[in-house]
C-alpha cells in the first residue's frame, strides 16, 4: 500500500514541468489546528503565532489584522502552514514570516484583495542552514480597485540549504487602479545551497501597475571591500551581511517586545 | 624629520590588463596633510583603491610601507586594522544594517573586545553632534536611500569613529552642496587636531582645500607624478589648471 | 482618419493573406499510423537509420502526454492534420526562374527575391513540406560556407555530421510535438561554417505554409565551427484558412568554441496557426548565441528558445518581443542553462497585449553546481493597451552555486497617458501616438534588426495598433 499524498503550494499559474514548481507533494500528516478568524469593520487585531495553522481570516472593511509567524532555528519538526484572507473595503492584512530554521517548512498564503482599497503586505526573512527546506506560495488577488500588494522578501541560504518562493500577484479584470509590487533579495553563502524563485505577475486590467524585482547570489564585491576596508574580515563580514537580510525583515515586526528579541540586540 | 608613515615606492597598477599607474612614489610623514590633484582620469582614484586593496586594482610593481610594515601582503582588513582608512566616492549601500551597528562591529572586530552598546551610542552622538549632523543617522540603514552629500557626510562620520592614522578622502568634495562641505571641513579639521594623524586628500578642484593646512601638494598627470610642492601649488592650479602639467609631458 | 485605417488594413492584411490554389503534387494522408510515417520516410527516401528514427519517434508521440501548463491547443485536432505536402515543384532549384510560377509569385509578394539581391549571403525558401529554392552567393560558398537543403545534406559528405547531431539537442523525448516533429519532419536547411570564417551578410530561410489544414515541420541544423561567425535569419508566414494549421519546426544551433551565431526570427504565422516550434543552441568555450526574436502571428505559440552554455565563458542573449492580438494566445520567452563557469546570460522581452489577446512571458533559467562565477540578468517588460486583453509573466530560476549573480526584474504597465499628451501636442492623432509608443517599447529588437526587417516589424506593429483601434 503506498502512503497518502497531499498537494500543497500549487501557484495560480503552471510553469515547466521540469522545475517542479507546480505545487509540492508531500506525505499526508497531522494537519495544523485549523483557525477561522473574522475581523470586524474598523477593528485592528495583532495574532503572534510560533506554530503552523490553518487559517482563514475575513477582514470587513476597514479592518486591519497584522499576523507574525515565527519559526525558531531549533524546531525539528515539519511544519505546514496555510493562511486564506479575504480583505473587505480598505481593509490591510498584514503577515510577518520569519524563518530562523526547522527542518522543513511550507507556507501558504492567499490573499484576496476583495474590497476596494485594501492593501496586503507579506513580510518575508528567512535564514536556512544544514539541510534545511522553505517551500513557499504567497499570492496576492486583485480584484477590487484601487489595492495594494507588496511581497518583500529577504533571506540568506547556507550548507546545502534549499529554499522555494513562488510569488504571484494576480491583477485581475476590475482592479483598475490597483499596484502589486513584489521583491526578492537572497544571499547565498555556500557553493551547495539551492535557490529557487518563481515570481509570478499575471494581468488582465489595464490600469495596473506590476513591478517585480529579484537579486540572487554571493556577496557582491564591491560590499565586500567596502566592509573590510573599515576592517570587518571576510568571515565576519559574510555573517554581518546574513544577519542583515533577515534584521531587514524583522525590524518591520509591529511588536516591539518580539522585535527586540529576535534582534538580540543588547 | 620623523619616518615616514607611508612610503610608496615606484607603484604600478592594472586595472583590467591596463596600465593606469606607471610607476608612483609618496612619502607621507605622520601628522601631514598631502594633496593629490590631477585632471579626471590621471589615475587620482586609483592610486586610493590600489593602497585600500581593491581588488578590481592589481599592483604589478612597487613596493608600498606603512608604518613600516609591507602594506601589499596585508587584506583589506588587515590594512584597516594597521589604520589605514579610505573614503569611498560612491559608499556602498547596505540594507538592513544601520550606520552605527556596522561601526560597532567595525571597532570591535579591530580591538577585539566587545563595546557596550549604551557608551558606543553617546561616542556615537557625541560626534555627531561635532558634525551638526542630526542623531537620526546613526539608525539610519547604512547609505540607503541617502543624498550623495549625505553619504559623504557619513563617510567622515565613520574616520571620526574609526580614528585611522591615515585617511585617503577620495573626491570627498565632489558634488556636495554648501551644508555638506560645511561638515565635511568641520570633520577634516576635528581628525587634524590629532597630531600624527595624516590625510591624503584626493582631488581635482581646490576649493575644499581653502580651510585646511596643506604640507605637500603632489601633481598625478597619465598615471604619473608630475609636479610636488608646497600649498602654493595649489592656487597655480587654481589659476592655470592642469593643462601647463599635461603639455610638458606631451 | 478612419479612411486610412481601413485602408491600410484591407492592403496589409491582403499581402500576408493571399494564396493560391493548392497546386500540390503529393500529399499523405491526414493523421498519424506506422505506414503514413513508412510513407513519407519512402517518398523522401531517408536513409535506412532516419526511417527507424521517425518510426522510435512515432511511438514517443504516442505515449507522451499533452503539456498540462500552457495555453490550449485543444482546437489543434492531429487526426486532420496532413503532416506530408510535396508542391508541385523539383525540390532544391537553385535557379530562380525554374521554380513553379505560382509558388515563384508567392515568394516574390513576400519580397524575398529582392531581399535576397541586396542584403542576403544566401537564401533558402520551403513552400508546404519543401524546399522549393536554394542559393547561396558564389563568394560565401567559396569560403567553404555550406548552406542546401537536410535531405540532400543527409546523402553527402555531411551525412555524418548530421547523423551525430540530428536531434541530439532536442531529442524526440523532450516533448510531445518534438516527438512529433522526429516522425514527420521534412524540409529545412544545413548551415555549415568551417573554423574561422566570418560570413558577413545574413543568410535567410523563409518558411511559407500554403495548404489548408497541414502542418509544416521543417529541421534546421546550424553548425558554426570554432572562431566562425554567422547571422541567420528566419522568416515564416502562411495565408488564412479557417482549419487549423500546424507549425512544430525544430531549429539545433551548435556553436564551437569562440564562435558567434546571431539567428533572427520575425514570425508572423496567421491566426488559425498552432505554432509548437522548439528551438535549442549548445554553446561551446567562449562562444555566443544571440536570438532575436519578433512574434506577432499564429493562433497560438509555445516557443522558447534554449541556450545550453556548455563551455566556460559561454554567453546567450536572448532579445524578444512579443504582440497578442485578437484571437491570439502567444506563449513566449526563453530558457537558458547555465553548465559551465564564468558563463553569461541577458535576457530582455517586451510583449504586448491588445484586443483581447493574450500574451505570457514564460522563462527559465537553471545555473548548475559547476557554473560557477556565472552571471544572469532578466529583464521583460509588459504593456497592456486595454482592458480586455491579458499579460503574464512567469519566470522562474533555478540557482545551485552561491558563486553566482542573477538579477531579474519584471514590469507590467499601461501607455502613459502623460506621453501620449505629448506627442499628441506636437500634432499626432491619439492612434498614431499610441502606435509610435508601441514601436519604442519594441525597439530592443528592432534595433537589432537589419534595416529592411525593423521596418517590416515597425509596419506590422503600425498595423495592429491601427487595424484595431477603429
Amino acid at each position: 500500500m503506498t502512503e497518502k499524498t497531499v498537494t500543497v503550494n500549487t501557484p495560480l499559474a503552471k510553469t515547466f514541468g521540469w522545475l517542479h514548481v507546480n505545487g509540492t507533494h508531500l506525505l499526508a500528516g497531522e494537519s495544523a489546528p485549523e483557525k477561522r478568524l473574522a475581523i470586524a469593520c474598523g477593528d485592528e487585531k495583532i495574532l503572534i503565532l510560533n506554530e503552523a495553522v490553518r487559517l482563514k481570516a475575513e477582514l470587513e472593511d476597514n479592518a486591519v489584522f497584522r499576523l507574525i509567524q515565527v519559526r525558531y532555528a531549533e524546531e525539528e519538526s515539519r511544519a505546514v502552514n496555510d493562511i486564506q484572507v479575504t480583505c473587505g473595503k480598505d481593509a490591510v492584512f498584514e503577515w510577518y514570516r520569519v524563518i530562523l530554521g526547522g527542518r522543513a517548512t511550507y507556507d501558504n498564503c492567499s490573499v484576496t484583495l476583495a474590497g476596494a482599497g485594501s492593501r496586503f503586505e507579506a513580510n518575508i526573512g528567512y535564514r536556512l542552514e544544514g539541510e534545511e527546506l522553505m517551500d513557499m506560495n504567497c499570492e496576492a488577488i486583485h480584484t477590487g480597485k484601487k489595492t495594494e500588494s507588496l511581497i518583500r522578501a529577504s533571506g540568506v541560504l547556507f550548507d546545502r540549504a534549499s529554499k522555494l518562493l513562488r510569488g504571484t500577484i494576480d491583477l485581475r479584470r476590475g482592479c483598475a487602479g490597483a499596484v502589486g509590487n513584489e521583491t526578492e533579495d537572497v544571499l547565498l553563502i555556500d557553493d551547495t545551497v539551492r535557490n529557487r524563485s518563481v515570481p509570478v505577475i499575471l494581468c488582465s486590467e489595464e490600469d495596473v501597475v506590476g513591478n517585480h524585482g529579484a537579486s540572487i547570489g554571493r556577496l557582491d564585491e564591491d560590499l565586500l571591500f567596502y566592509l573590510q576596508s573599515r576592517g570587518i574580515d571576510n568571515a565576519s563580514a559574510t555573517e554581518l551581511m546574513a544577519k542583515a537580510r533577515v534584521d531587514a525583515i524583522i525590524r518591520r515586526i509591529p511588536d516591539g517586545q518580539l522585535r527586540a528579541a529576535l534582534l538580540k540586540e543588547d | 624629520m620623523a619616518a615616514d608613515m607611508l612610503t610608496v615606492k615606484d607603484l604600478r597598477v592594472s586595472v583590467e590588463d591596463s596600465e593606469i599607474l606607471h610607476g608612483v612614489d609618496i612619502s607621507i610623514g605622520p601628522g601631514e596633510t598631502h594633496v593629490l590633484m590631477g585632471p579626471n582620469g590621471a589615475g587620482k582614484s586609483t592610486l586610493g583603491n590600489a593602497l585600500m586593496g581593491n581588488p578590481q586594482y592589481t599592483v604589478t610593481g612597487g613596493e608600498v610601507r606603512f608604518h613600516g610594515e609591507d602594506l601589499l601582503e596585508k587584506s583589506v582588513n588587515e590594512r584597516a586594522a594597521s589604520g589605514l582608512f579610505m573614503s569611498f566616492q560612491n559608499p556602498i549601500e547596505i540594507p538592513g544594517i544601520s550606520l552605527e551597528n556596522f561601526m560597532r562591529s567595525a571597532i570591535e572586530q579591530r580591538s577585539g573586545t566587545k563595546l557596550r552598546l549604551w557608551d558606543f551610542r553617546k561616542q556615537v552622538r557625541a560626534t555627531l553632534d561635532t558634525l551638526q549632523m542630526e542623531h537620526s543617522y546613526a539608525e539610519r540603514d547604512l547609505n540607503v536611500g541617502f543624498s550623495g552629500g549625505e553619504k559623504k557626510k557619513a563617510e567622515i562620520l565613520q574616520l571620526l569613529l574609526l580614528k585611522p592614522s591615515l585617511a585617503i578622502l577620495d573626491e570627498t568634495d565632489s558634488g556636495l552642496d554648501v551644508d555638506a562641505v560645511k561638515t565635511v571641513s568641520r570633520g577634516i579639521k576635528e581628525f587634524q587636531k590629532d597630531q600624527e594623524a595624516s590625510l591624503l586628500v584626493i582631488t581635482h578642484n581646490a576649493a575644499i582645500l581653502d580651510a585646511l593646512h596643506v604640507d605637500k601638494v603632489h601633481v598625478l598627470v597619465n598615471g604619473r607624478i608630475v609636479k610636488e610642492g608646497g600649498a602654493e601649488l595649489i592656487k597655480e592650479i587654481e589659476e592655470n589648471g592642469f593643462s601647463a602639467f599635461e603639455e610638458a609631458i606631451a | 482618419m478612419s479612411e486610412t485605417k481601413t485602408h491600410i488594413e484591407d492592403v496589409k492584411r491582403a499581402f500576408y493573406d493571399f494564396r493560391f490554389e493548392e497546386n500540390d503534387a503529393y500529399r499523405v494522408r491526414s493523421g498519424l499510423t506506422p505506414e503514413i510515417i513508412k510513407e513519407i520516410s519512402a517518398e523522401k527516401k531517408d536513409p535506412d537509420w532516419m526511417r527507424d528514427f521517425r518510426l522510435k519517434s512515432l511511438e514517443i508521440f504516442e505515449r507522451t502526454p499533452m503539456p498540462d501548463w500552457g495555453p490550449s491547443i485543444e482546437g489543434l485536432d492531429m487526426d486532420n492534420i496532413v503532416t506530408y505536402v510535396r508542391p508541385n515543384a523539383e525540390r532544391m532549384n537553385t535557379r530562380w526562374e525554374d521554380v513553379p510560377d505560382d509558388i515563384k509569385d508567392t515568394f516574390e509578394r513576400l519580397g524575398i527575391p529582392q531581399a535576397e539581391r541586396t542584403s542576403l549571403a544566401g537564401v533558402g525558401a520551403q513552400y508546404d513540406s519543401e524546399l522549393v529554392y536554394h542559393n547561396v552567393r558564389k563568394e560565401v560558398a567559396a569560403m567553404g560556407v555550406v548552406y542546401t537543403d537536410i535531405e540532400s545534406a543527409l546523402h553527402g559528405e555531411y551525412a555524418d555530421m548530421i547523423r551525430e547531431r540530428f536531434m541530439h539537442l532536442v531529442p524526440p523525448t523532450d516533448h510531445k510535438f518534438a516527438a512529433l516533429h522526429g516522425a514527420v519532419w521534412s524540409g529545412g536547411s544545413f548551415v555549415y561554417v568551417p573554423p574561422g570564417i566570418s560570413v558577413e551578410i545574413p543568410l535567410q530561410s523563409y518558411f511559407r505554409l500554403n495548404a489548408p489544414g497541414a502542418g509544416q515541420f521543417e529541421h534546421t541544423l546550424i553548425i558554426v565551427d570554432e572562431g566562425a561567425d554567422l547571422h541567420f535569419i528566419e522568416g515564416c508566414s502562411a495565408p488564412k484558412y479557417n482549419v487549423a494549421n500546424l507549425h512544430a519546426g525544430c531549429v539545433e544551433l551548435y556553436v564551437g568554441k569562440n564562435a558567434k551565431l546571431r539567428y533572427s526570427t520575425i514570425e508572423n504565422w496567421s491566426k488559425n496557426m498552432y505554432n509548437l516550434n522548439t528551438k535549442r543552441a549548445r554553446v561551446e568555450e567562449g562562444g555566443k548565441i544571440e536570438w532575436i526574436s519578433g512574434s506577432f502571428g499564429s493562433h497560438v505559440s509555445y516557443l522558447y528558445p534554449m541556450s545550453v552554455l556548455k563551455g566556460a565563458g559561454a554567453r546567450s542573449e536572448f532579445t524578444g518581443v512579443t504582440f497578442a492580438g485578437a484571437g491570439q494566445n502567444l506563449d513566449t520567452g526563453c530558457k537558458v542553462v547555465h553548465g559551465a563557469p564564468d558563463t553569461t546570460s541577458y535576457v530582455n522581452t517586451r510583449s504586448i497585449s491588445k484586443d483581447g489577446g493574450i500574451s505570457t512571458f514564460r522563462s527559465a533559467i537553471v545555473v548548475e553546481p559547476k557554473a560557477v562565477n556565472s552571471r544572469s540578468s532578466v529583464s521583460c517588460q509588459s504593456l497592456m493597451v486595454d482592458d480586455i486583453s491579458r499579460s503574464d509573466t512567469i519566470p522562474a530560476m533555478d540557482i545551485r552555486t552561491a558563486k553566482a549573480d542573477i538579477g531579474h526584474e519584471a514590469r507590467i504597465g499601461r501607455i502613459s497617458d502623460d506621453a501620449v499628451f505629448y506627442l499628441m501636442s506636437r500634432g499626432l492623432s491619439e492612434d498614431e501616438a499610441r502606435a509610435l509608443i508601441v514601436s519604442g517599447f519594441a525597439d530592443n529588437v528592432s534595433k537589432e534588426l537589419p534595416l529592411e526587417y525593423a521596418v517590416e516589424m515597425n509596419n506590422l506593429i503600425r498595423i495592429e495598433m491601427k487595424g484595431a483601434i477603429g
